[in-house]
């Protein structure tokens, strides 16, 4: 075993849909291993902390393990940067010690057990049993000393409080067997490393261009859980996905970013080559025009978000409020401001059965759809990571708030799993949304929706108002780690509430004209903010995207933000949305300069 | 960090230390030598020119500028690597990857003072970390990465610059200040052949599940990892100077490591490598197994043996560990730039011509050399990182202190690199020791050597010696503020006692003390020099050495206790030797 450095990498699937609870015959002895060495630690492991008391034993114990097969292919202006295929298996140990009320978990403290192996790590990838015995015996140990350790600080703590929670700490479920076939990687018999260097050699066309980067990540896994509880679970997913990104400077030195993604259940899936070329070429050109195109100024007015910005925002702003789950105590007051700044706490927590959208409006949390009116969407999955069979769940009905996602981790408004409890990369599962269709009762079509944007734009007496066709995901769009620190750090206490738009358009209602401009920030947009919506299109977008489930990111509006590699699937779908008033802060940011030499050359062909 | 210069990491890649500055590189690092010069089928890669095209043109619009860019490198490093390992009788992982690093060095003013002058004693950065490049040769797009990576290099050496000029005014200027920044030296050229290599891993699969299920059957084993790794690496150097190298290198490494844990909670252990350069010299099982068993047989040993009490006693170091000792205690301090900074202890630094080892004992650093008796030696390569041919460097001559590895960067005496300016792919290099060999002219056979021991142990009226086997290495402190102390980790080590008795395995013992007086304590050497391979880590990353030494004899070591652990032994016994059986399979 080999502890696991928890990097920024991260995993993402798609649920195969099948599911057979016969236990197949085939060389895997993973689950039997992890039954075998559950059957003992169950018996047999305590621990003596003080002498005279009774000894402390886990009343709950978890094995994941996730096997994967990656193959991941990058390349620029049509030259290979990598190409790598790597099979791993990663597994992770979870104790619990005292009870379901109150137990180790849903508590940070500053001073972690630290163990010297650990109980997270890769494991071999053999599908034997020995080494997996071996490898699971001792992060059991760990797991086991961490939760005991853990519990005793967590009582120490709780009991310098003069209230207490009476929210429990872990929800219980009925124990569920799910074993399916082993399922083998299948990676079609496309050119992968092939399609990379042509799909990515467009962009030579915009000399431009400064860099530019396209990843193909193309994912199969067999994820496994076994419990105490007596939980089994052996079940295939897949996810493949392509992601390019962008910049270039414009004349006054602002940087500019732009990106393309498409997602697929299965690498066979994905579009080819002259598809992903011609999403290029419109990413490409719009950089291009964006490069020349004037900073957006200061405005407050009307906004409308076309489909396809729409369902993004969706995702950004409705996301966090979607958990019913508790966060953890923190030790530190500071963890728990910095937690509530960043949007983690719900927004919609204690509101049940308040109105939260318009009356019109339902929010609907789908994880056995995989489709929508015939386009893919990639959220789906049969058994949450916690081994809770997938809920749909009317969310909001009629404008009301009617439930929450919820993990195993109970909350102030359920108590109850409603299988929503998903991780990427076996981080700790959290409430996290799957499909989510955003419907309304009362549409108009584009055209009307335009006019009534239009017409309400005159009626403010404006000379133009602003358009927003595609919001950024600054976590591809972004090229350097660096960028991304700076955009972090530009939002300051305003996480939960700024918006990234990248495409927008400043509209005259005068001649119809549209002129794009560069560099807005939508501010103070909160879920408050859609209570009022002035207008809904009958044009639903399927936007799939890869939700973040990096710490300090995931939950908040920036958990919108993901990429393959730092994701978890899913999909928001909605329609076009039209605000009467939305706060928009023009171009601001330390301008750069631009390279001293001109660029060298870049032919269109290539120099292969 | 010159705080804490950190001896060799032994682990490679299986644990880390916390003085590894450099650890979030992509691309680990291995040693690049050349072939024969002059080989027939050496030509330049395609590469070459478009970075000559490159340079030219930078050089000559930066070069104009504002402070003026007066030196410009690049580096393009192509690494193709192979990597097979296996934890406890299962594969863990097996898999290639090939990628090219390109790294641009722009330095702005002069060379007598330019944007890498130290103020407050610190030396500002040169040099990003660099940018992954295509592994396709497609010199247009190779072009475009230069261009960019060279203007944000310009940039930075140009603010840098500026700021050196501004706070230099207002700073009384050191000793140590009055060398220039960056030494000049003579341009070289060199082509050799592009290497590359043909590694079947499915055999290297098989062995590292069979070594580690070997590891596996030892209830004191409670992880293993075996991990077998071939690199080649192919590197292009390019300099303003008119510098032009081309230059490729493979290398081959097999690393045993496993962990146990002692009785009171203890962490222990026990680690081997092998490394070879020639395909047919891969060590063979039975040479395998003959280290696995060794270790095995240790760590066994160990987790069932005694605490040592801190003591003062004679001890008798074997060759490898002696020259793990040296590297630590002496190597380092050696360092050129070390002298420079005036954050520096700087303990030989003003002991140039004077006896600071006993007179029997010669020191070098010479990376020239590929192989001592049968062994390849890590540290060898025919350039540096700066571009400098290796040499061989008389560091002590008979006792005295006679030079420094040395890189670019030139100290007050020393205007020259003597090709020792190292780092790991991303860092930025600094004087490193290559291959630290130590050599004696007052040499025994070991058995005298042991003797020897036991007389020193009766003169000294101890209850017994140390004998110490196999060194871990440690961190040695160099900084200036902090004592001048050295801490080394033996991992095995024997009482030796001087009644006849048999040896006694101990454990949980640190050496500690401080070079100048240690390094006068030795009082004779064995006879048959024993090679020590491994990573060195400090401010430029992690860079492969070798230290080469005969056993050594020493008339005092000083040995303290090693910080317990607070984690305790596994509740549960392993699940293959319980007595009490659970499942099985069937």
């Amino acid at each position: 075993m080999r502890m696991l450095r928890l990097a920024a990498i991260s995993l993402v699937f798609w649920t195969a849909s099948a599911a057979l609870a016969q236990a197949p015959s085939d060389n895997d002895h993973t689950l039997q291993a992890m039954r075998d060495e559950m059957a003992r630690a169950k018996s047999r492991l305590e621990l003596q902390i003080t002498q005279g008391d009774k000894p402390v034993r886990p009343y709950f114990i978890e094995y994941r393990l996730l096997d994967l097969d990656v193959r991941e292919v990058v390349a620029e202006y049509g030259a290979l940067l990598s190409t790598n295929h790597n099979r791993s298996r990663i597994m992770d140990v979870n104790a619990r010690v005292g009870d379901y009320k109150l137990d180790s978990s849903n508590f940070v403290s500053e001073e972690a057990f630290r163990g010297f192996i650990g109980s997270t790590g890769t494991v071999g990838i053999d599908r034997d049993y020995d080494s997996l015995r071996q490898d699971l015996w001792i992060a059991t140990d760990q797991a086991f000393k961490e939760a005991a350790e853990t519990y005793s600080r967590k009582q120490a703590y709780l009991s310098s409080l003069a209230r207490q929670s009476d929210i429990d700490d872990f929800a219980r479920v009925e124990k569920v067997e799910h074993v399916e076939p082993l399922a083998t990687s299948d990676w079609s018999n496309r050119n992968w490393e092939q399609e990379a260097r042509d799909t990515s050699a467009t962009l030579r066309a915009f000399p431009l261009i400064y860099e530019s980067r396209v990843t193909y990540y193309l994912v199969y896994t067999t994820e496994y859980l076994l419990t105490s509880e007596g939980t089994e679970v052996r079940a295939n997913h897949s996810f493949a996905a392509i992601e390019a990104g962008m910049n270039a400077l414009a004349g006054d030195g602002m940087q500019v970013n732009h990106y393309y993604s498409t997602y697929a259940p299965r690498p066979a899936d994905l579009p080819g080559v002259e598809e992903v070329k011609k999403g290029l070429n419109v990413a490409g050109s719009e950089l291009m025009a964006m490069r020349s195109a004037a900073p957006a100024p200061d405005y407050t007015g009307p906004v409308l978000f076309e489909s396809r910005a729409a369902s993004a925002l969706v995702a950004q702003v409705l996301g966090p409020s979607l958990s019913g789950a508790r966060p953890p105590l923190a030790f530190q007051p500071v963890v728990d401001q910095l937690m509530s700044s960043l949007g983690a706490r719900s927004d919609w927590s204690g509101k049940v059965d308040s109105r939260v959208l318009p009356a019109s409006v339902s929010l609907v949390d789908d994880p056995s759809a995989t489709d929508y009116k015939g386009t893919k969407l990639i959220g789906g999955y049969a058994i949450d990571e916690e081994g809770v069979p997938a809920q749909k769940v009317t969310v909001v009905e009629n404008g009301k708030l009617k439930n929450l996602l919820m993990s195993r981790r109970p909350g102030p408004d359920f108590e109850k799993s409603n299988g929503h409890g998903r991780s990427s990369f076996l981080a700790d599962p959290r409430p996290t949304m799957s499909n989510l269709v955003f419907g309304s009762t009362e549409t108009v079509s584009r055209d009307e929706l335009k006019k009534k944007f239009v017409d309400e734009c005159r009626s403010e007496k404006l000379d133009f108002c602003l358009v927003v066709r595609q919001m950024d995901n600054p976590a591809i769009s972004m090229m350097h780690q660096d960028d991304f620190t700076g955009l972090l750090a530009s939002f300051g206490g305003n996480a939960a509430t700024d918006r990234l738009p990248l495409v927008v358009y400043k509209l005259y209602p005068k001649d119809g004209r549209e002129e794009l401009v560069r560099g807005a920030r939508i501010t103070g947009f909160s879920p408050r903010s859609l209570r009022n919506i002035a207008g809904i299109g009958n044009d639903d977008f399927v936007y799939n995207y890869m939700q973040s489930q990096i710490n300090g990111i995931a939950g908040t509006a920036l958990g919108a933000f993901g990429s393959a590699q730092s994701g978890l699937p899913a999909a928001v779908v909605a329609p076009s949305l039209l605000f009467e008033e939305v706060e928009v802060r023009g171009a601001r940011g330390e301008p750069k300069r631009p390279p001293i030499l001109p660029e060298p050359p870049m032919t269109p062909k290539g120099g292969q | 960090l010159n705080e804490q210069t950190c001896a060799f990491l032994r682990r490679g890649s299986l644990r880390a230390l916390s003085c590894i500055l450099f650890a979030s590189l992509a691309i680990p690092m291995l040693p690049r030598v050349t072939s024969a010069a002059g080989d027939g089928a050496a030509k330049p890669s395609p590469l070459f020119s478009a970075m000559k095209t490159e340079l030219d043109r930078s050089m000559k619009t930066l070069g104009a500028q504002d402070p003026p860019a007066y030196y410009i490198g690049y580096i393009l490093t192509d690494n193709d690597r192979i990597n097979v390992s296996g934890s406890n009788g299962a594969l863990l992982t097996s898999d290639e990857g090939r990628n090219r690093w390109l790294e641009v060095s722009v330095r702005t003013g002069a060379y007598e003072l330019d944007d890498t002058h130290k103020v407050d004693g610190r030396q500002p950065p040169n040099g990003g970390p660099g940018m992954n490049v295509p592994v396709d040769d497609d010199a247009e797009v190779l072009r475009r990465a230069i261009w960019l990576e060279t203007d944000k290099q310009y940039r930075s050496a140009a603010e840098a610059l500026i700021k050196i000029q501004t706070g230099k005014e207002v700073k009384a200027q050191s000793e140590e200040g009055k060398a220039p920044d960056f030494s000049r030296e003579k341009e070289v050229t060199h082509i050799g052949p592009w290497v590359s290599f043909t590694v079947d891993r499915k055999p290297w699969e098989e062995k590292v599940r069979a070594y580690t299920k070997y590891f596996r059957d030892s209830a004191a084993v409670i992880n293993s990892i075996v991990t077998f790794t071939a690199q080649a690496q192919n590197t292009i150097q390019l300099n303003s100077e008119g510098t032009q190298l081309q230059f490729g290198q493979i290398r081959y490494r097999l690393e045993l490591f496993i962990q146990g844990k002692a009785g009171d909670g203890m962490d222990i252990d026990r680690y081997y490598n092998f490394d070879w350069v020639n395909p047919s010299e891969a060590p063979d099982d039975k040479a395998v197994y003959a280290a696995a068993a060794q270790l095995r047989k240790e760590m066994e040993g160990l987790v069932v043996s005694p605490i040592n009490d801190p003591s003062v006693t004679p001890a008798l170091l074997t060759g490898r560990a002696a020259a793990v000792f040296f590297h630590e205690v002496f190597g380092h301090r050696a360092e050129g730039h070390r002298q420079k900074d005036v954050n520096e202890g700087q303990t030989f630094t003003k002991k140039v011509g004077t006896q600071i080892l006993p007179s029997f004992l010669t020191v070098i650093d010479d990376t020239t050399r590929k192989r001592v008796n049968d062994q390849e030696l890590l540290g060898f390569y025919e350039f540096d990182d700066e571009g400098v041919p290796a040499q061989k460097v008389v560091l002590v001559d008979h006792g005295i202190l006679r030079n420094f590895e040395m890189s670019r960067s030139p100290i007050d005496g020393f205007p020259k690199s003597n090709g020792h300016g190292r780092r790991q792919l991303g860092a930025v290099p600094v004087s490193r020791q290559g291959n630290l060999i130590v050599e004696s002219n007052k040499m025994v056979s070991n058995a005298q050597l042991r003797e020897k021991l036991i007389e020193l142990i009766k003169e000294q009226g101890k209850p017994y010696g140390l004998l110490i086997d196999d060194i871990a290495g440690g961190f040695t402190l160099t900084g200036r503020g902090q004592p001048q102390a050295f801490q080394v980790e033996p991992l095995v080590v024997y009482k030796v006692f001087a009644d006849g008795r048999p040896d006694e395995l101990v454990r949980g013992v640190d050496i500690v003390g401080t070079p100048l007086a240690s390094l006068t304590k030795i009082v004779a050497t064995g006879d048959t020099p024993e090679v020590f391979n491994g990573y060195c880590g400090a401010e430029s990353g992690s860079v492969p050495v070798s230290a080469v030494s005969p056993a050594i004899l020493t008339s005092e070591l000083e040995v303290q206790k090693k910080p317990a652990a607070t984690d305790r032994p596994p509740i549960l016994p392993a699940p293959a030797h319980d007595k009490a059986k659970t499942g099985g399979l069937q």
